[in-house]
C-alpha cells in the first residue's frame, strides 16, 4: 500500500517537474517580451473600473480640456474614471505625498498620477516618493525610440529609472505684439538693448516659477557660450562653493543691467507665464515667451491675445526639455494609473495633444517608429499667422544640472526678492 | 430629529432623548471647535519647534525660527500684513460710521445697504479680480481717458495693482469689509428694543439742537460699539492674515506674510515646512498683537473723548462731513458698479485691445467653454455648501434650544469659542489640521472639507440665528407646554415654523460663506476637491481674464441665488399658510 502510494506521488512530482522545466525553457527563450506582455495583461485585467486621481497643474483651460478629453477616452476604453486634480503649483502634490509618507500612509495615497519634471522630480526621487521601473515597461514606450532618443530617459540630466513616462516636450519660444514693435530681439544681447529702447515692455515670471527660471537658465547658458570649456562643463556639474560665483556672476551682472528697464522697473515680477500673457493682451508688455509654442495661436483664437501677435525662436538658441508623468510609491490605483499613462503615450493621444486647436504640445513620439496610418494622425493643418513658423528652432540648448535651479533661486531671492 | 420622529410609540423616552441631545449639543459644539482649532495649532507648533516626523526631524529646537529670521524681507512682509490689515479695517470702520452718522434714521440707509449688500456675498477672489481690472494701468479707469485725453496708445506704466505699499490690497479689503460692518451695525440697530431706544434717544438729541452727526457720535455710538466689537475684531483678524486678496492684488517682492507662508508650505523644498510653521506662529502673534492694539486704541479713545461726550457741543461741521460722506459713498458705489460692468464685459469679450473702453466683439464662447469644465466644481460647491450649512444650522438650533431649556444664555466662554475660527487666522491652524487629519486618516476628503467649512460657517449662522431665536415670544412655548406638548414637539411645531424666515436667511448666509472658502477647501481637501472658488483663484493668477471673469460671475451668482430664495420662499410659505 505504502509503496504504491509512494510511486503514485513520485510519478506525479516527476510529471510536474518535467512540465515546469518545459515551461522554464520556453519562457527563457523569449523571456523579455512574454514577461512584459503578461505583466501588462495582468495590469489590463485588474485595473479596469477604477478611479485615477491625476494631479496636474490646472492654470490653462486648454490643457484642462485636453485632460478632460483623455478622461472620456479612458472611460470608454477601460471604464476608468480619471479625475483631474487641478494644482496651482505642482509642488502641492509633492508635499501631499510627503505628508502621507510621514503619516505612514504607504498604500492608500491620494495621488495616483502626477504631471512633473525638473526640480519637483528631483525632490520626489531624492525622497523615494515615486514608483520605480514601470514607465519603461509600458507597451507604448517603444514609440519614443528610447535607444536613439535619450531625452525620454533623463529629466534635467537626472536618470528617470522608469519612474516617469515622457508626456511632451517644449522649447522656449518668444512672441511679440507686432503693432507695438516691428523688430523683436533675436539674441540675448539684442534683448537687453531692445528692453532699454522699449522700457517697461518686457518682464519674466518671478522665480521659483518654472518659466521664469527657464528664462534665467537660457540667459545663463548663453552668457557662458564664449566661456572656456572648463567653465562650461561646470554647468552640467553640481553646484560647489568654488564654481558658484564663477558660473552665476555673469548672470547677476546681466540682470543688474536688464532689471531697470523691465516692467515696473524690475521691482515687481509676474507670478506666472499666464499672467505675463495677460499683460501682453493688456498691451502692458510687448514681448514675452512661453514653453508651449502652440499656446500662442490657441490663445489668439480664444481672444486671449490680440491678432497682431507673432511667434519666433531666438537665433542664439532655444532651451528645451521634456515633461513627464509619474506615479507616487503609495498611489492607491497604481495599475490603473499605468493604463492611463500608457494611453497618454499612445499615438492617438499624442497626436490629439499636438493639435494647435487642442493643446499644441510637441509629441515625444518619434515618427519613424509609427506606421503610415499612425503617422497620418500627426499631419498638421495650415499654420496660424501667430504660430511659430515651421523649423524656426535652429539650435536647442540643453538644461543645466538641476542643482543650479536652487542656486539661481536663492541668489535671485537675495538680490532682487526684496525691492527697495 | 430623525431619532425623535422614529420613536412615536414611546413618548416619555423620546422626550428625554431629545432633551438629552439638546443639553449635550453645546458641549459637542465646544469640543468640535476646540479640538479642530487647537489641534490644528498644535499641528503647527510642533513642526515650528523642529518636531516633524514627516521630515525625519525629531530634535526640538529653534531652527525653524532662525530660518524665519534670516528670510530676506521678513520685516517688510510683516509690516505689509500689519499695514494692510489695520488700515483696511480702520478705513472700513470709519466709512461705516460716517455712513451711519450721516444717514441714521433716514430711508437712505436702507438704500445704501441694499446697494452694498450684494458685495457681501461676492467671494474675496472674485472681488479682487474685478478690482484689479479697474486699477491696472490698462484697466477701466485708464481706458476711459485714453487716448482722447491721455494720448496713450499702449498701456501706460503704472503701479497698481501689486504696488509695494499694499494700497491695492487695502482698497480691495476695505470695499469687501465695508458692507459687512455696515450690515452688522444695521443688524444691531434692527433689534427691536435696542433699536427703538436708540432711535428715540437720537430724536431727543436732535430736539436738543444736536446736529444729526454729532447726535450719532455722542448718543448712538457708545451704545452701538460694544455690539460691533466682535465683528470688527473678526474683520481685523481676517484682513491681517488673508490670502486671496494679497495673492491677486498684492506685491510679490516680498508678498504679505500669509502669502509667503502659503508659498513655503507648498514649496518643493520640504524643509521649508519648518520655517513655514514658525511663520504661521509669527502670523498668529502678529494678528493677536493687532487685536490687542485695536482694543488698546479703543480704550485710549474712550478715555480721551469721554469729556467731549458730555461737553454739550452740538456742532462739529456736520454739514461738511455729510457732504464728504455723500461723495465718498457715491465714489464707492460707482467704483463697484464699474467693476461689475468690467467683469461682465470681460466675460463676453472677443478681442479687446487697449485703449478701447468696450470690447471689439461680444462672444459667448468663454461661458460655453467654462460651463463645460465647471460641472464637477459646481456640483462639489453645491453639495459641500448644502451639507455643511444644514449641519451648522442644526447644531446652532440645538444649542440655542438648550439655552432656552436651561433658561440661561450660553456662557461668555462658549460664545467666545464660537468665534474662534474667525479670530484665529486660517493660515495658522489649517496646515496643522491637514496634519491632524492625516493622523486620523480614515476621513474622506469630502467629509474633511465639510467639517472645515462648518468651522467657518458656524459663527455666522450662530450670529444670524441667535437674535431671532432669543427674541421668540416665550408665551407660545409656555402655552404649548401647558397643553402637554413635549419639548421636541414645541421645538418642531411651535418654534421652527416661527423661525422659517431667519433660518432661510442663515442658510443663505451659510451657503455664501461655504461657497467662498478658499484655503480650507484647498488645504483640507488636499486639492482633490475642486470648487468654483478654488478654480477661480487658480485661474485668477494665470490664464485668461475672460475665463476668470466667467468664474467670478458664477461665484457671485451662486450666493445671490441663495439669498433670493431665502427672501422668496417665506413669502410663498406664508401665502400658502394663509390660503
Amino acid at each position: 500500500m505504502l509503496t504504491s502510494k509512494f510511486w503514485q506521488k513520485l510519478t506525479r512530482y516527476s510529471f510536474c517537474c518535467v512540465a515546469l522545466c518545459f515551461l522554464l525553457t520556453t519562457s527563457i527563450s523569449n523571456a523579455d517580451s512574454t514577461e512584459l506582455k503578461t505583466r501588462w495583461q495582468i495590469i489590463e485585467n485588474s485595473a479596469k473600473k477604477q478611479d485615477v486621481y491625476f494631479y496636474a497643474w490646472g492654470g490653462d483651460p486648454q490643457i484642462n480640456a485636453y485632460i478632460q478629453w483623455a478622461a472620456r477616452e479612458v472611460k470608454t476604453l477601460y471604464n476608468i474614471n480619471l479625475h483631474h486634480v487641478k494644482l496651482s503649483d505642482t509642488s502641492e502634490a509633492v508635499s501631499r505625498v510627503l505628508a502621507e509618507k510621514s503619516a505612514n500612509n504607504n498604500t492608500q495615497g491620494s495621488v495616483d498620477l502626477v504631471w512633473i519634471n525638473g526640480a519637483n522630480f528631483a525632490t520626489m526621487s531624492e525622497h523615494a516618493l515615486l514608483l520605480k521601473q514601470w514607465a519603461n515597461k509600458l507597451p507604448n514606450f517603444k514609440y519614443t525610440d528610447p535607444e536613439n532618443n535619450p531625452a525620454v530617459n533623463f529629466d534635467f540630466g537626472i536618470p528617470t529609472q522608469g519612474m516617469e513616462a515622457p508626456w511632451g516636450q517644449a522649447s522656449l519660444t518668444f512672441y511679440y505684439d507686432s503693432l507695438a514693435t516691428d523688430k523683436p530681439p533675436t539674441t540675448l544681447a539684442e534683448l537687453l538693448h531692445w528692453s532699454e529702447q522699449n522700457a517697461g515692455r518686457f518682464s519674466y515670471p518671478k522665480p521659483p516659477d518654472f518659466l521664469g527660471l527657464s528664462f534665467l537658465k537660457y540667459a545663463l547658458v548663453i552668457l557662458h557660450q564664449k566661456s572656456s570649456e572648463q567653465i562650461k562643463s561646470q554647468l552640467n556639474a553640481p553646484v560647489t562653493e568654488q564654481n558658484k560665483a564663477l558660473i552665476l556672476n555673469p548672470l547677476w551682472d546681466f540682470l543688474n543691467k536688464l532689471h531697470p528697464s523691465l516692467w515696473r522697473n524690475g521691482k515687481h515680477f509676474t507670478q506666472s507665464g499666464e499672467q505675463m500673457r495677460r499683460l501682453v493682451d493688456d498691451t502692458e508688455l510687448s514681448l514675452a515667451f512661453t514653453f508651449s509654442a502652440p499656446m500662442v495661436p490657441a490663445a489668439v483664437k480664444r481672444f486671449d491675445l490680440p491678432n497682431s501677435i507673432r511667434s519666433y525662436a531666438m537665433s542664439d538658441g532655444s532651451l528645451s526639455n521634456t515633461h513627464f508623468i509619474a506615479i507616487p510609491y503609495n498611489a492607491s490605483h497604481q495599475r490603473s494609473a499605468q493604463l492611463v499613462a500608457n494611453f497618454l503615450l499612445s499615438p492617438q493621444a499624442q497626436a490629439q495633444k499636438q493639435k494647435a486647436s487642442v493643446w499644441g504640445d510637441s509629441t515625444v513620439i518619434i515618427q519613424s517608429t509609427l506606421n503610415n496610418e499612425q503617422q497620418g494622425l500627426f499631419k498638421a493643418q495650415l499654420p496660424h499667422p501667430s504660430a511659430l513658423p515651421f523649423n524656426s528652432i535652429k539650435r536647442t540648448l540643453s538644461e543645466p544640472h538641476p542643482d543650479w535651479v536652487n542656486a539661481i533661486i536663492q541668489g535671485w531671492e537675495n538680490r532682487y526678492g526684496i525691492s527697495q | 430629529m430623525r431619532i425623535v420622529a422614529s420613536q412615536t410609540t414611546t413618548p416619555q423616552y423620546k422626550a428625554d432623548l431629545f432633551t438629552r441631545i439638546v443639553k449635550l449639543s453645546p458641549i459637542f459644539l465646544l469640543a468640535f471647535l476646540i479640538i479642530t482649532v487647537l489641534g490644528g495649532l498644535i499641528g503647527v507648533i510642533l513642526p515650528a519647534f523642529g518636531w516633524a516626523p514627516a521630515l525625519n526631524q525629531y530634535t526640538i529646537g529653534l531652527d525653524g525660527f532662525n530660518a524665519l529670521w534670516q528670510t530676506p524681507g521678513l520685516s517688510q512682509m510683516a509690516l505689509l500684513s500689519i499695514g494692510t490689515g489695520l488700515f483696511s479695517t480702520l478705513l472700513a470702520f470709519v466709512i461705516t460710521l460716517m455712513i451711519l452718522a450721516t444717514f441714521f434714521n433716514t430711508v437712505w440707509l436702507n438704500t445704501i445697504q441694499r446697494l452694498l449688500s450684494p458685495i457681501l456675498v461676492i467671494p474675496h477672489a472674485a472681488a479682487a479680480i474685478a478690482i484689479g481690472f479697474i486699477i491696472a494701468p490698462s484697466g477701466m479707469l485708464s481706458r476711459l481717458v485714453s487716448p482722447w485725453l491721455s494720448g496713450w496708445e499702449l498701456s501706460p506704466p503704472g503701479i497698481f495693482p501689486h504696488d509695494s505699499w499694499g494700497v491695492s490690497i487695502i482698497l480691495g479689503l476695505t470695499l469687501k469689509e465695508l458692507p459687512f460692518l455696515l450690515l452688522m451695525a444695521l443688524g444691531v440697530l434692527a433689534q427691536p428694543e435696542l433699536g427703538k431706544k436708540l432711535r428715540e434717544q437720537h430724536k431727543i438729541a436732535l430736539n436738543l439742537g444736536y446736529c444729526p452727526m454729532t447726535a450719532f457720535f455722542k448718543v448712538i455710538l457708545p451704545n452701538l460699539y460694544p455690539l460691533l466689537r466682535l465683528p470688527i475684531l473678526a474683520v481685523l483678524a481676517y484682513a491681517s492674515a488673508s490670502v486671496e486678496m494679497p495673492l491677486i492684488l498684492g506685491p510679490n517682492t516680498p508678498p504679505t506674510l500669509a502669502v509667503a507662508i502659503m508659498h513655503w508650505f507648498n514649496d518643493v523644498d520640504l524643509n521649508l515646512r519648518i520655517k513655514a510653521s514658525a511663520g504661521a506662529l509669527l502670523q498668529l502673534a502678529l494678528t493677536g498683537g493687532l487685536l490687542a492694539l485695536w482694543l488698546a486704541g479703543e480704550k485710549t479713545i474712550k478715555y480721551c473723548f469721554s469729556d467731549i461726550l458730555t461737553n454739550g457741543e452740538r456742532e462739529y461741521g456736520g454739514a461738511f462731513w455729510q457732504k464728504i460722506t455723500s461723495i465718498l459713498i457715491t465714489l464707492v458705489i460707482s467704483f463697484i458698479l464699474l467693476a461689475l460692468a468690467g467683469l461682465i464685459m470681460w466675460s463676453v469679450a472677443g478681442f479687446w485691445r487697449f485703449p478701447s473702453a468696450i470690447p471689439e466683439q461680444f462672444v459667448l464662447s468663454h461661458f460655453q467653454r467654462a460651463l463645460v469644465q465647471m460641472i464637477d466644481p459646481l456640483s462639489n460647491t453645491l453639495t459641500i455648501g448644502i451639507v455643511s450649512t444644514i449641519l451648522a444650522i442644526l447644531l446652532t438650533l440645538l444649542c440655542l434650544e438648550s439655552e432656552q431649556l436651561n433658561s440661561k444664555p450660553v456662557s461668555r466662554f462658549t460664545s467666545l469659542i464660537i468665534y474662534l475660527p474667525l479670530l484665529v487666522p486660517g493660515i495658522a491652524f489649517l496646515f496643522g489640521l491637514v496634519w491632524l487629519q492625516q493622523l486620523v486618516n480614515n476621513l474622506s476628503a469630502f467629509i474633511s472639507v465639510v467639517f472645515s467649512h462648518i468651522l467657518f460657517i458656524l459663527p455666522y449662522v450662530f450670529l444670524s440665528l441667535a437674535g431671532s431665536y432669543r427674541r421668540l415670544d416665550p408665551r407660545f412655548s409656555h402655552v404649548a407646554a401647558s397643553l402637554g406638548a413635549k419639548p421636541y414637539k414645541v421645538f418642531l411645531q411651535i418654534k421652527l415654523p416661527q423661525l422659517f424666515a431667519p433660518i432661510l436667511i442663515a442658510a443663505a448666509l451659510g451657503l455664501a460663506i461655504s461657497f467662498g472658502q478658499y484655503l480650507p477647501t484647498l488645504l483640507v481637501g488636499g486639492g482633490r476637491i475642486a470648487t468654483i472658488t478654488t478654480e477661480a483663484v487658480t485661474l485668477a493668477n494665470g490664464a485668461s481674464r475672460r475665463t476668470s471673469a466667467v468664474y467670478a460671475i458664477i461665484q457671485m451668482a451662486l450666493p445671490l441665488v441663495g439669498f433670493i430664495l431665502a427672501w422668496f420662499l417665506p413669502k410663498l410659505f406664508y401665502k400658502s399658510v394663509h390660503h
